[in-house]
């Protein structure tokens, strides 16, 4: 017999004996239902975050930063160069004919909890005019529009959930006094967003820089165009990256942390899946000595035994996958998570399903291993002896 | 005889009956456990340490980080308001001692008595010292572990050189030590705790400033709102002022890990779930094997009862002896985190919920296993049926 039709009779008879041995076969699946559902959630959060926060951005945008800044916030543009920027090529221009070029100036200041009142840093964005040309996804829900030259601002809804007076109508005491809030607005993002007048920010808090530029392009391609005025013009002292560039580089830390989070519980839960099915395998192939033994004497070669068994444990390990990728999506998917002062819908998604399969891949062959072995080393005399 | 003894071998020889299989569940049971001890020790450290931070000390600073530092007539403001107990700030500058890769921080204080009570668990200096300090103009405090590595002594100089230049000049510091001074903070250098107004007199630049202000406020629960008066109260003049409370802020640096409450209910579970099936199906395997050893013992004349608790010792042995692993090997984890956050440290509690779980977890698993072996009929298990 070739050890191809060996090891298929081998599979057969193996999987033939599972339904006698529930219990058993019972713990390989839950356990790594267990390990994959923990891994699959946790990721769920990392991928819900980056959906959130991408999910409007364009490759339209793009964004002009100090040529030598590591991120936005380091980096200064000067209300002089302002002029020369907005005549850059491949910009476009709105109805009225003025190029879409908005000035950005981030400042961090503090906002107190709706509930617990404990003191969190949100982001006051300074937008020059011309944000709704920017962003026409910008969906005011009350209220309106901040006014320039005027303490006035608007809060993302995210705001107004998470930390006290962000609705309309309330005063904020910032810098330069009171501030009123004007409008709310939804906007992707995972964080609280206020928007203010950008010269009204500058002079307040006090700067004389902005920190970006926000440009919309003529098209995506027009971006090439930016890019080479830029190198040709090194007094300007400007790089100009994608929009989504910018977000995956503010993405990074948040990401980072869920994700080192995620794989080292993940792991040593799919450790412990794995101690527990290689127990369960060595009782499987225990009480199939005298089968095994059979085989042996009538001429079955050990290298299709080893990998019938090991088959075996990665098609318990699989559906065991399968099981805890399901239970987390109806549990977790869409469930709203704020850790780390962001918030955030989950997603579980097709990948990481997949990548829970792979898992589980690796959990069954591992565990499947020295069980295996075992299997294929069992003495031809044990046929005779085995109760 | 006595029947306690001429248990305990049989137990010990039921449980290393088979010795592979007894490890991988030992393993499987201590990893589960480590996983606990670490996600609910990290929560609870987390929470008593914050719980344990004073809520009735007000840290004001610069209202933007890294901004021009505080005018210090802001002391008196700061006093005028009623639930001021009482108010003392810092200042410091960085320099390096012998070589440029030695850091250290000066911490320039006024030796008032607040200091000796300010945060004891992170940073505290004994009367003695401080009352030599209050006498030496230019002295110094050094921390123990400076002494240690430079071979400094009370008596002995040491000169500092820094980028902060005094008003002839100079950058080269020089301060007579006077006494120690205990901190826990984490971070690398050294540091060492100096008089303010030598230091505020002998600098340059930045003259009449302090880096910040401890405000120490009557009735903890007013924090939030005596802080929001702080900062309006500076709001509108050049130098703003962020303030919140010891709590406060270590509320929100170890916030990344509190919110991790969901995450550890829904691993603990999943956990529990996993494991108690895998046990109690394991242990099933065991005594369905074991059937023939057991009618043996039955015929010598143990009862039902002996088999059932028997098998229930084993479970136990086994499930808290992994336990006890587990919850080691997670205490072993917590060292390597006290340098993020001072002072974390293994809680008791998780250990002994830890220990309670384990128990229930051989309770639970042991149970059927237990009650199957102590129904056994002799004449069933010898015939093999």
């Amino acid at each position: 017999m070739s050890l191809v039709k060996q090891f298929w009779a081998l599979l057969r008879v193996n999987l033939a004996g599972l339904p006698a041995r529930l219990g058993l076969v019972c713990t390989i699946v839950i356990g790594v239902a267990c390990a994959v559902g923990v891994l699959v959630s946790m990721l769920a959060m990392g991928v819900g975050a980056r959906q959130e926060a991408m999910g409007n951005v364009s490759p339209n945008r793009a964004v002009m930063t100090s040529i030598d800044a590591p991120s936005p916030a380091q980096s200064n543009i000067s209300q002089d160069a302002a002029t020369l920027i907005r005549g850059l090529p491949g910009i476009r221009h709105n109805p009225d004919g003025k190029p879409i070029v908005v000035f950005q100036v981030t400042v961090f200041v503090q906002a107190r909890g709706k509930i617990d009142r404990a003191q969190t840093g949100f982001p006051l964005i300074g937008m020059t005019p011309g944000l709704t040309d920017y962003q026409p996804e910008l969906h005011v829900t009350a209220g309106r529009m901040f006014k320039p030259g005027v303490h006035e601002l608007i809060a993302s809804n995210k705001c107004v959930r998470q930390y006290a007076d962000f609705d309309v109508g309330a005063k904020r005491h910032m810098r330069g006094g009171d501030w009123l809030v004007v409008g709310n607005f939804d906007l992707a993002s995972t964080v609280c967003i206020v928007f203010a007048d950008g010269d009204t920010i500058l002079s307040a808090f006090g700067r004389n820089t902005y920190n970006q530029a926000n440009v919309m392009l003529e098209s995506p391609a027009a971006f090439a165009t930016l890019a080479n005025a830029l190198k040709a013009n090194p007094a300007l002292h400007l790089k100009v990256q994608h929009e989504a560039q910018i977000f995956e580089q503010n993405m990074q830390q948040i990401n980072g942390i869920l994700n080192f989070v995620s794989y080292f519980v993940g792991s040593i839960m799919a450790l412990a899946a794995t101690i527990g099915a290689a127990n369960s395998l060595y009782a499987i192939v225990d009480g199939r000595r005298r089968e095994l033994a059979i085989l042996r004497a009538v001429g079955f070669n050990s290298s299709p035994i080893i990998v019938s068994v090991v088959l075996e444990s990665i098609l318990l390990a699989l559906p065991g996958a399968l099981i805890g990728a399901l239970v987390a999506w109806l549990l977790f998917n869409g469930l709203l998570a704020s850790p780390f002062g962001a918030s955030f819908h989950m997603a579980v998604t097709p990948s990481l399903a997949l990548s829970g399969l792979l898992w589980a891949l690796c959990i069954g062959t591992i565990a499947g291993l020295l069980p295996a072995v075992r299997a294929a080393r069992v003495p031809v005399s044990a046929a005779l002896r085995a109760t | 005889m006595n029947l306690k003894v001429k248990y305990l071998p049989l137990i010990w020889s039921g449980i290393w009956r088979k010795p592979g299989r007894t490890t991988l569940v030992l393993l499987q049971v201590a990893v589960a456990f480590a996983l606990f001890g670490v996600l609910q020790g990290m929560k609870t450290g987390v929470d008593r340490s914050i719980a344990n931070t004073r809520a009735d000390v007000l840290f004001v600073g610069p209202a933007e980080s890294g901004g021009a530092p505080l005018p210090i007539s802001y002391l008196d403001r700061l006093r005028s308001i009623p639930a001021m107990k009482t108010v003392s700030f810092a200042d410091g500058f960085l320099g390096t001692y012998q070589r440029p890769t030695e850091v250290v921080f000066a911490l320039a204080i006024p030796p008032t008595d607040l200091w000796l009570t300010l945060v004891p668990e992170i940073f505290q200096i004994l009367p003695k010292d401080l009352e030599a300090l209050e006498k030496t103009r230019n002295g110094a405090l050094i921390t123990v572990d400076m002494g240690k590595k430079y071979g400094l002594h009370v008596g002995d100089r040491i000169p500092l050189t820094s980028t902060n230049l005094q008003g002839n000049g100079s950058g080269t510091w020089t301060f007579q030590i006077v006494g120690t001074v205990t901190d826990h903070e984490p971070g690398e250098g050294g540091l060492i705790v100096i008089n303010y107004d030598y230091l505020d007199e002998a600098r340059a630049l930045n003259k009449g400033t302090v880096r910040n202000f401890y405000a120490v406020i009557s009735d903890p629960k007013g924090a939030a709102e005596v802080s929001d008066t702080i900062d309006r109260m500076f709001a509108n003049s050049s130098n703003g002022t962020k303030t919140a409370s010891f709590r406060e802020n270590a509320q929100q640096q170890m916030r990344s890990i509190g919110d991790l409450n969901f995450l550890i209910r829904a691993v603990t579970s999943a956990v529990l779930v996993a494991l108690l099936f895998s046990v109690t199906t394991i242990m099933m395997q065991t005594i369905r094997e074991r059937t023939p050893e057991l009618a043996v013992l039955k015929t010598l004349g143990f009862t039902d009862r002996a088999v059932f608790l028997m098998v229930m010792g084993e479970s136990l042995l086994i499930c808290v002896a992994a336990a006890l692993l587990g919850l080691a090997l997670a205490t072993g984890v917590f060292p390597y985190t006290a340098k993020f956050i001072p002072g974390l440290a293994m809680p008791l509690s998780v250990v002994g919920l830890g220990l309670i779980g384990a128990v229930l977890v051989a309770l639970i698993t042991a149970a059927p296993p237990a009650s199957r072996a102590a129904r056994l009929q002799v004449v069933d298990a010898l015939a093999g049926r």
